[in-house]
């Protein structure tokens, strides 16, 4: 190209060629006529135009000179002029179409201008290249490259002027959707492409900014949300049910997120989630929240369900329930016990009350679970609710130790042989049951107590249903208390362990020293240590019989020689054995066999030589306080293997008893050995009694070690700290305390100082 | 293959990946989307528009810069290549016809070793040096020269 003389001519030359190439980029159609030869020619023509050396005055002045001139200003306000004409045409098309027709349009003609402006950044590539990057280095914020220079004046000259009736056709087609009627999503979806595309940044074109998208689309459409929202659940409410409504605000919530997906800018989200929270379950909360006695009533889990899920997203929307459902299952726990124990009176069978404790707790358990996705403050609240009815409902009106009583009970019958011994892993299940309501008992101490009296019971009496069951048990108990809670108890079984090896060493020592003929009886014994057993001497005076005189003896020599220094502290009223009665007239040659506890042997064996004693005689031969006596000849007498004569109670002065020679049983085997009833009774009064002294002795041990640590503490923070000690085996109550620190204040552990603290002594 | 013409009229078969080392080319490639007419080179003569494609095709599996600032330390230095270099030992009017046509054709790590090339040429050598190399003539007065002087004393190595 011969260099111009005049700028004016090149630009009017060049323009015309570039003129030619815009027009078909942008207003004809693409497909036909944009060649390669035509695309060198308009790039070529702006190179030539940018690159023409042209005579400037700056030359010969190189102090102000910015160095090689570059050329380009003409051209691109040449392009903007074009760009401008053809927006307004656009924009005046525009007019004739709306609603769905304005959209269509406005994303055809995007389309088709975006695709347009792609064309011309590269045609005008050189001009980016040079003139363009000089600008904006230079700070010129207001020069574009070319592509966005189109997307500006889109906005300026059509956007800004379209955007409001657009905005009020894409909000008209949005809400024939959320009336059912189905649209085309994808044109929301490129209207809302388009939006995004034109938020430009003014610092840095390569960044997109959602300006644009999220004051023209983001806030209208927010709006519109909440005003169709706000009105349809308005109407709903008034016209369906509460469980109606939660189904539908559930269905919505659903499809606005859907929503999101289907054509909106993933920034929306949020907000457009939070809008829709707002105005279908914040603004009716309290509503849904008055529904919910109601639906626990009826045990609605579905709905309570639908409620739990609307409710929890929002601020604090499930605060009011959890308090609701605590008192809930708290009444309903009270009511079943309550409803148990007018029933059963007196006699509470231990296993219908654990039964009834359970099915509360399942049945709210499974709903925790179910409706409240195990929500920690739910589980919380009915944790909270199982204590309170477990420890403070009508069967514990008298004392709070009745429920681990019954507990420890239950457990015991669970544990102990039967006719009907549970199934192995049905077993298992039912104790993991008891340690499920043994986690809410307060006072462990209390299942402690009566747990290791009927285990020992179990254990003297071989009672037990298997050793796996109870070391299972030990390990349940082990897991929730910790080491110190089972030590006693494990104890227990290693005593009974060595006890098994005592008895072996003593049978071989005897067979070795002894004449088969001397050994006539058969003897077992359990040696147990004192400390761990909750076993205590009774107190009356017994005169063993002459017949196991020599095997007491016998065996108490051999033990003394094995370890000198201990004591052997005899439990006759533990002990029990086995007599062979060959004089009834119906036992055929076999004979009876009686199983009787040792006492009823020492009334039945004088009965060898003679048929009758009085009261007085039995009395002076077992030395047998009147209590025990009495108890083992009424079980004789009521099983009529001796027969009181004549008038007058068992136990009478000057009563005689004969040798029932007619005695008749079904059973071979007849078991006397049946537990006294004032025992039992005595046994829980005294293992109660026992508690208050143990209690007494933990809280001033704890008071103790508090003290030993702080050397000098303040009344309420001392009751404090022996309170969170000792909470894991029962609450004390602060009178109780107060009460042991007087004993030990007395005691001389503590001193008073300055009215209202203590100081440790030494 | 895509077929260019120069401005004398010479036609080149080249790859279409040895052609696309040209931005320009590779845009209207993908604008037209048809590569199979003929692409008219308009700026650039047959034997600068060989010499240019004989580097394209040496360089057509050079990774292509995303963008300027990784290019940033290859920029600063004067280092070239050795083929490079061989590539650049042309005659001067050569030398400026590959620069002009690299800028053109927007190929840039052409258009850089062109000019690292003109600016190893300048490098270490006297204003007088200078003019005498590229055979500029001094159109200063004595006293601009000494006003030019002045205002870049700073810049003087001392």
């Amino acid at each position: 190209m011969p260099p111009s003389d005049s700028a004016a001519d090149s630009l009017t030359s060049t323009w015309a060629i570039v003129e030619v190439g815009i027009d078909k980029v942008l207003a004809k159609n693409l497909e036909e006529g944009l060649t390669p030869a035509l695309y060198m020619k308009i790039y070529t023509a702006i190179y030539q135009f940018c690159t023409a050396a042209r005579p400037t005055t700056q030359v010969g002045h190189p102090a102000t000179s910015r160095g090689a001139q570059l050329l380009g200003a003409e051209l691109y306000n040449k392009l903007i002029e074009y760009l401008e004409k053809h927006l307004e045409n656009i924009k005046l098309d525009a007019w004739q179409f709306v609603d769905e027709g304005l959209i269509k349009y406005y994303i055809r003609t995007w389309n088709r201008y975006t695709t347009g402006a792609r064309y011309l950044n590269h045609i005008f590539e050189y001009l980016n290249r040079h003139w363009v990057k000089r600008e904006r280095d230079e700070g010129r914020r207001t020069v574009y490259d070319v592509n966005t220079l189109c997307l500006v004046k889109w906005r300026s000259v059509f956007f800004d002027s379209i955007q409001s009736n657009l905005m009020t056709a894409v909000l008209k087609l949005i809400e024939k959707q959320r009336n059912g009627e189905s649209i085309e999503n994808t044109d929301i979806k490129n209207v809302v492409g388009s939006f995004v595309n034109l938020g430009l940044d003014e610092h840095d074109s390569r960044k997109v900014s959602l300006s644009v998208y999220k004051t023209y689309f983001e806030g209208p459409f927010i709006s519109s949300t909440e005003a169709y929202y706000k009105d349809e659940s308005k109407r709903f409410v008034a016209e369906n049910s509460v469980v109606d409504y939660m189904k539908k605000a559930d269905v919505r919530l659903q499809e606005e997120a859907g929503r999101v997906q289907l054509y909106l800018h993933q920034s929306t989200e949020k907000i457009l989630m939070r809008t829709c929270e707002t105005v279908l379950i914040y603004d009716h909360a309290d509503l849904l929240r008055d529904e919910f006695q109601n639906l626990l009533e009826t045990n609605r889990q579905e709905d309570l369900k639908r409620m739990f899920t609307l409710l929890s997203r929002i601020q604090n929307g499930l605060e009011p329930l959890r308090g609701k459902f605590e008192t809930h299952v708290r009444k309903q726990g009270l009511a079943a016990i309550e409803k148990l124990a007018n029933e059963a009176g007196e006699n509470l069978d231990p296993k219908a009350y654990a039964d009834a404790l359970l099915e509360v707790y399942r049945q709210y358990a499974h709903l925790v679970q179910y409706a409240f996705n195990d929500d920690t403050d739910f589980v919380k609240s009915l944790d909270n609710a199982c204590r309170e009815f477990i420890n403070r409902n009508k069967v514990c009106s008298q004392s709070s130790s009745k429920s681990p009583e019954l507990l420890a009970k239950y457990s015991d019958a669970l544990l102990k042989k039967s006719g009907k011994s549970a199934e192995d892993s049905d077993l298992d299940a039912k104790l993991n049951d008891i340690m499920t309501i043994f986690k809410y008992i307060d006072d462990k101490d209390v299942f402690q107590k009566f747990y290791t009296r009927m285990l020992s019971r179990r254990l003297v009496h071989g009672t037990s249903t298997s050793d796996d069951a109870e070391s299972s048990m030990i390990s349940k108990l082990k897991e929730a208390c910790g080491h110190e809670y089972t030590s006693k108890l494990q104890r227990m079984f290693q005593d009974m362990n060595v006890s098994q090896d005592l008895q072996i060493q003593f049978r071989e020592a005897m067979a070795k020293n002894l004449d088969p003929s001397e050994l006539t009886i058969d003897f077992t014994i359990l040696v147990l240590g004192t400390n761990f057993w909750p076993l205590t001497p009774i107190n009356t005076t017994f005169n063993l019989p002459d017949e196991l005189v020599k095997t007491f003896e016998r065996f108490q020599s051999f033990y003394q020689s094995k370890h000198s220094g201990r004591k052997l502290t005899w439990l006759w009223q533990l002990s029990k054995g086995e007599l062979k009665a060959n004089y009834p007239k119906s036992s055929n040659k076999v004979g009876y066999t009686f199983q009787v506890s040792t006492f009823q042997m020492a009334i039945l064996l004088p009965y060898n030589n003679g048929d009758t004693y009085s009261y007085e005689q039995l009395q002076q031969i077992t030395a047998l306080n009147k209590e025990y006596l009495v108890g083992s000849l009424s079980i004789l007498v009521k099983a009529r293997v001796l027969l009181l004569e004549g008038s007058g109670e068992v136990g009478d002065p000057g009563t005689k008893y004969t040798l029932n020679m007619d005695f008749k049983n079904k059973k071979i085997r007849v078991n006397l050995n049946v537990p006294l009833r004032s025992e039992q009774k005595q046994e829980t009064e005294t293992t109660h009694k026992t508690i208050e002294e143990d209690r007494k002795m933990l809280m001033q041990s704890a008071i103790v070690r508090i003290m030993k640590a702080r050397k000098v503490l303040k009344h309420v923070v001392l009751v404090q700290e022996t309170i969170a000690q000792i909470k894991s085996r029962f609450t004390p109550k602060v009178p109780e305390i107060k009460k042991c620190i007087d004993f030990l204040i007395e005691k001389e552990y503590l001193e008073r100082i300055d009215g209202d603290r203590y100081s440790y002594l030494a | 293959m895509v077929k260019l013409t120069s401005s004398d009229g010479e036609s080149f078969d080249v790859e279409k990946d040895v052609a696309e080392r040209s931005v320009l080319i590779k845009n209207m490639i993908e604008d037209v989307g048809d590569a199979s007419t003929e692409i008219p080179i308009p700026n650039v003569t047959a034997n600068v528009l060989k010499k240019v494609l004989e580097w394209c095709e040496h360089h057509k599996s050079d990774p292509i810069a995303a963008n300027e600032d990784d290019t940033d330390a290859r920029k600063k230095s004067t280092d070239i290549d050795e083929w490079d270099q061989k590539f650049m030992q042309v005659d001067q009017e050569m030398l400026f016809e590959i620069i002009l046509a690299a800028n053109y054709l927007d190929i840039k790590a052409l258009l850089e070793v062109g000019c690292k090339t003109v600016a190893n040429m300048i490098k270490g050598k006297t204003p007088e040096e200078i003019r005498r190399t590229f055979n500029i003539q001094n159109d200063f007065t004595p006293e601009e020269e000494a006003q030019i002087r002045r205002e870049n004393e700073w810049a003087e190595d001392r």
